[in-house]
């Protein structure tokens, strides 16, 4: 017997997830292993709190709080431990534990998330053009509130050339202690970095290490942006870099390799605390679709993704692929192959549908054609807006009308018809509703580095909570809707249209929990088409809902210079807070109950499979919902296997984009499995599961989330 | 306006042909496999499903039964099946959904209207509809009408058959059939005679005639451990499909005990005994005949 080398021991465990998935290898066994050290939590378990702390002496000049946030990134800057791991081929570490704690080291201000910045546009100018844009607004006339935050930008950038120069100089120190292989790979690193992200990038390696570079030292100093569509921005120097012979696909995708093994630099492995999930770092990437001027992006480096993340199966980014009627059906099987090996690591956006919807909301059309997202789904422009959302619970909107809030008693209200209690429930929805257009900006917190990649701060002089950006958006997100539709559907039949029993009587029942009900309660569970079976009067209901709702929203596109584009979701907390407060439903749910995630049905509640579930989820016109929202499906392995497997991924694809849906997430996981993988832990370490606009390794949550994970409802043949 | 009796309309099905498909399962049967899958699918008419985790015990179907079927013992529900007509009166008031008629009398438009539902899945994925059963030859009529109304609305039509029918039977299927998934059971007269309760002969000469007259088909050939997986019989098959140049292509068919799981909440008896047979002896069986089957089995289902 020969023992086995440690390293494939961790690596055999590392990326098999789905027993019976054929295991792709194309990647060097070098990199292999690195990636089963960073799953394994090997670098994420090395983050430590930052030894250093802006001095007493600054606070002498009495700074603004532009010029202390500014004062920490420069700080972080210099100060910041690095790491560089021999063999790895992209350097920047984002070392600090606070930054994957979502805090910005140093300070007490907000950081930034749910939002995608500029980095497009800082590949193409580099520092040294922002710098030179600053410094061009800076001779113009300013207030010395807008040179107070425009020098502040500056500050920042001499925070990341710092960071840039000690990495130089640690790796050129490497270079000269180092021989052989690994001698040469650490001069290739440094080359690659040696004029970047100062300058514009010239070659594929190096657009991807200022990529990298950009992103990484924002995370770093505590902000979690998304990243955007790497495709458009990298595609073209990998096809400049193929045409001319710089590089081989095969060095190219080992290289983005490297970029996806950084990203999971935060994974701590089995040292994780159950929460909602690890990977949860809303670094999203969005594939595919067309660019400003309608032509289309995908390209090398679309491929090239798909490969990485089907070999690796790393998590941590979440991709979306934009997809349309125009995409080769080689591409879409290409998306259904890496979806099918699990994870639900890969969603389709339908690109035409958001485009359209957002050009109907007022944006410009190329912007509208650039769309990205926010970390999780919701359409936005990348590097153009700040973002933010407002929940608003329907459901519980609903409850409240009908006297079922925890704290309510007394006497149910009295509803002579239907029609009346729907108005009623809408002069609640619109209460709601306009809470949530009359909020401002949460903050408004200092963040620098975060407005010197978003446009329009620097033009305007204004900060990223200060209306700086082309746009700020704080869209009004439903949630509940298909439970609270459901519950309608229950109580027009039953109180209404058959008088079963009044009103009163249900809902003296739902405040007892349905206790000593259970017929009744089974009776409705199992004789009602609830939202989900594609059945015409359960769609409707939902429709007047949603037509309520978004009819409300829509009536204020803008105020106080915010934009409000109507979304939907829940983010898991159908799992969480709602559970807390909510009393039984209607639709035969006791309190406390798993209800609907997003806008997918409620668990259990659909029985005739996807194609029914995605046309109930078609059956509202999206183009009033311009921040969109999120179907989840899952579907067991053995539905989907074979060619023919293949094909109907495809189909159920091409019919969602065709039905006229926003953004699909398929999660193809077996239950046994994931029951087997919460029994045994050890055994999936790298197991990933979409939770919802994010994956998570399964491992990493808590028994709450698994169960959720486990109950969305299975789509399987019989 | 044609009648027939459907026992289950299974949307997304992706195994029953190409594409994305909605299979319509017809009552009735003339053969009686001992391994059948669908056993609630051999008689022709109603049956009455009792699932017992569902039950509440709550009596309701007690009073609703014009025959006395139900009882509530002890608290716990208690059905006599031998005095049950499937007449259905009782799953209409059953709360927990513990009782359902399966085998319900649907017009050819109701069937449809179910069916077309799903045509933009169809047409993305190149599926449509698949009739089975039972045997959905047993109801010609009907499975004529479903076939030339789906097509009427451009929806493709793949039938699973037995090939157990009067001849004629098929050559008016065919007319509107864009393929048949034919299912042939056994090459040995005696043993198909003793495993399905019917001849072969008839059967080898109807998808000779359906083959002759230039149908699309794909063989498919169930493999139950112990029965019909013998190695001798490989040959048999061969010979056959070398017979019939113009076949698309052979499927073989795992067996599962899905249907031995079936028969208690449908009351029936097994038709026949499926010899338990050592996984490695069914697998090693199961491998041989992939290896020799390979040249025809042009697509994975030949799983």
């Amino acid at each position: 017997m020969i023992a086995m080398d440690t390293a494939e021991i961790i690596e055999q465990n590392a990326f098999g997830i789905t027993p019976g998935v054929r295991p792709v290898c194309r990647l060097p066994e070098a990199t292999r292993q690195l990636a089963a050290r960073a799953l394994a939590g090997e670098f994420g378990q090395s983050l430590r709190k930052a030894e250093f702390a802006i001095p007493d002496g600054f606070f002498r000049r009495l700074p603004t709080p532009n010029a202390i946030a500014a004062e920490a990134v420069r700080l972080i800057g210099e100060q910041a431990p690095l790491r560089i791991v021999t063999g790895e081929r992209l350097a920047g570490a984002a070392t600090l534990q606070e930054a994957s704690e979502h805090r910005i080291p140093l300070t007490n201000f907000a950081s930034v998330s749910h939002t995608t910045l500029g980095f497009e546009k800082a590949l193409r100018v580099g520092y040294r053009g922002l710098r030179q844009e600053i410094k061009a607004r800076l001779a113009l006339p300013v207030t010395d509130a807008e040179c107070d935050f425009l020098e502040s930008l500056l500050v920042v950038i001499d925070g990341a050339t710092a960071w840039h120069r000690r990495h130089v100089a640690e790796l050129t120190r490497l270079v000269a202690a180092t021989t052989g292989a690994e001698q040469a790979n650490t001069r290739a690193v440094l080359e690659a970095l040696r004029d970047v992200p100062e300058n514009p990038p010239a070659t594929f390696r190096q657009a991807l290490q200022a990529l990298w570079f950009f992103w990484d030292f924002q995370r770093l100093c505590g902000n979690w942006s998304g990243i955007g569509r790497i495709d458009k921005m990298l595609g073209p120097f990998l096809d400049r870099d193929l045409a001319d012979g710089r590089i081989t696909l095969d060095d190219a995708r080992d290289l983005l390799a490297h970029f996806w093994i950084k990203g999971c630099e935060w994974c701590r492995g089995a040292a994780a605390q159950p929460g909602s999930g690890d990977a949860q770092f809303y670094q999203n990437i969005i594939l595919a679709g067309v660019d400003e001027a309608g032509h289309d992006v995908a390209n090398a480096v679309t491929d090239l993704v798909l490969d990485v993340v089907e070999e690796l199966h790393i998590s941590d980014f979440p991709i979306a692929v934009r997809v349309s009627a125009r995409t080769p059906d080689r591409l879409l099987r290409r998306v259904a192959e890496v979806q099918r090996q699990g994870g639900g690591i890969v969603a389709v956006y339908n690109e035409d549908r958001i485009m359209r919807s957002l050009e109907a909301f007022g944006y410009p059309i190329a912007d509208a054609r650039d769309f990205a997202n926010d970390g999780c789904w919701e359409n936005i422009i990348p590097g153009k807006t700040c973002f933010g959302y407002c929940p608003i619970d329907l459901l519980q909107g609903l409850q409240d009308v009908l006297g079922l809030s925890a704290e309510a008693a007394g006497s149910p209200p009295v509803f002579p018809d239907f029609a009346s209690l729907f108005a009623a429930f809408e002069a609640r929805m619109a209460r709601q509703v306009t809470e949530a257009v009359n909020r401002g900006v949460a903050t408004l917190q200092p963040a620098p580095l975060i407005s010197l990649l978003v446009e329009d701060c620097i033009g305007r002089a204004r900060g990223y909570y200060d209306l700086g950006p082309c746009y700020t958006a704080l869209s009004p997100h439903a949630s509940g809707l298909p439970d609270a539709a459901n519950s309608l559907l229950v109580i027009r039949r039953l109180v209404f249209e058959e008088k079963r029993l009044p009103l009163s009587a249900l809902v003296e029942m739902l405040r007892a929990d349905w206790k000593d009900q259970e017929a009744l309660r089974r009776s409705i569970q199992s004789r009602f088409a609830f939202f989900g079976n594609d059945d015409d009067a359960a769609d409707a209901m939902v429709r007047q809902v949603f037509d309520a709702f978004t009819g409300l929203v829509g009536s204020v596109r803008e105020r106080f210079g915010i934009l409000r584009p109507a979304g939907m979701s829940t983010f898991g907390r159908e799992m969480s807070e709602f559970r807390k407060n909510r009393l039984a439903t209607a639709s035969g749910h006791h309190g406390g109950e798993i209800l609907a995630a997003n806008f997918s049905p409620t668990p259990g509640t659909d029985r005739l499979g996807p194609t029914a579930v995605i046309r109930s989820h078609c059956a509202v016109d999206f183009g009033r919902l311009p921040c969109g929202t999120a179907l989840d499906l899952k579907i067991l392995p053995a539905t989907v296997a074979g060619d023919v497997g293949l094909d109907a991924m495809v189909g159920l694809t091409r019919a969602f984009v065709e039905l006229g849906g926003i953004f699909m997430q398929i999660d193809v996981v077996d239950t046994a499995l994931l029951r087997d993988a919460q029994e045994h832990p050890e055994k999936y370490p790298n197991l990933s599961v979409r939770v919802s606009g994010w994956s998570a390794r399964f491992a990493t949550l808590d028994r709450n989330w698994q169960e959720l994970i486990i109950r969305r409802t299975q789509q399987e043949l019989r | 306006m044609k009648r027939g009796v459907v026992f289950d309309i299974q949307r997304f099905s992706i195994h029953d042909g190409p594409g994305i498909r909605t299979t319509v399962f017809l009552k009735g049967c003339p053969l009686h496999c001992h391994w059948c899958h669908n056993p609630e699918g051999i008689s022709a008419g109603p049956l009455l499903s009792l699932v017992d985790a569902r039950c509440l015990h709550c009596g309701a179907c007690v009073p609703a039964c014009p025959r006395g079927a139900h009882a509530v013992q002890d608290g716990r529900h208690a059905l006599d099946r031998a005095r049950c007509t499937a007449c259905g009166a009782c799953a209409a008031l059953c709360p927990g959904g513990a009782l359902e008629l399966v085998g319900r009398t649907m017009t050819v438009d109701a069937v449809l209207a179910v069916v077309a539902r799903d045509a933009v899945f169809y047409r993305a994925s190149g599926g449509g509809m698949t009739l089975s059963g039972g045997e959905p030859a047993r109801q010609i009529d009907f499975a004529l009408a479903l076939c030339q109304g789906a097509r009427a609305q451009g929806i493709s039509c793949v039938m699973e058959t037995s090939g157990c029918a009067v001849p004629d039977t098929f050559t008016r299927l065919a007319t509107v059939t864009d393929l048949f998934l034919f299912d042939l059971k056994e090459n040995d007269p005696q043993r198909h005679e003793a495993f399905t309760g019917m001849p072969l002969a008839p059967i080898l000469a109807n998808l000779r005639r359906l083959h002759d007259a230039g149908a699309a088909i794909i063989l498919r050939l169930p493999l139950v451990p112990g029965l019909n997986d013998r190695l001798e019989r490989i040959d048999e098959v061969i010979a056959l499909i070398q017979s019939l140049p113009q076949l698309q292509s052979v499927e073989l068919l795992d067996y599962h005990p899905l249907g031995q799981g079936k028969l208690k909440r449908f009351g029936l008896q097994p038709v026949g005994a499926v010899p338990p047979v050592a996984d490695a002896q069914a697998a090693a069986a199961r491998t041989a005949w992939h290896r020799r089957l390979s040249a025809w089995c042009t697509k994975p289902a030949c799983r």
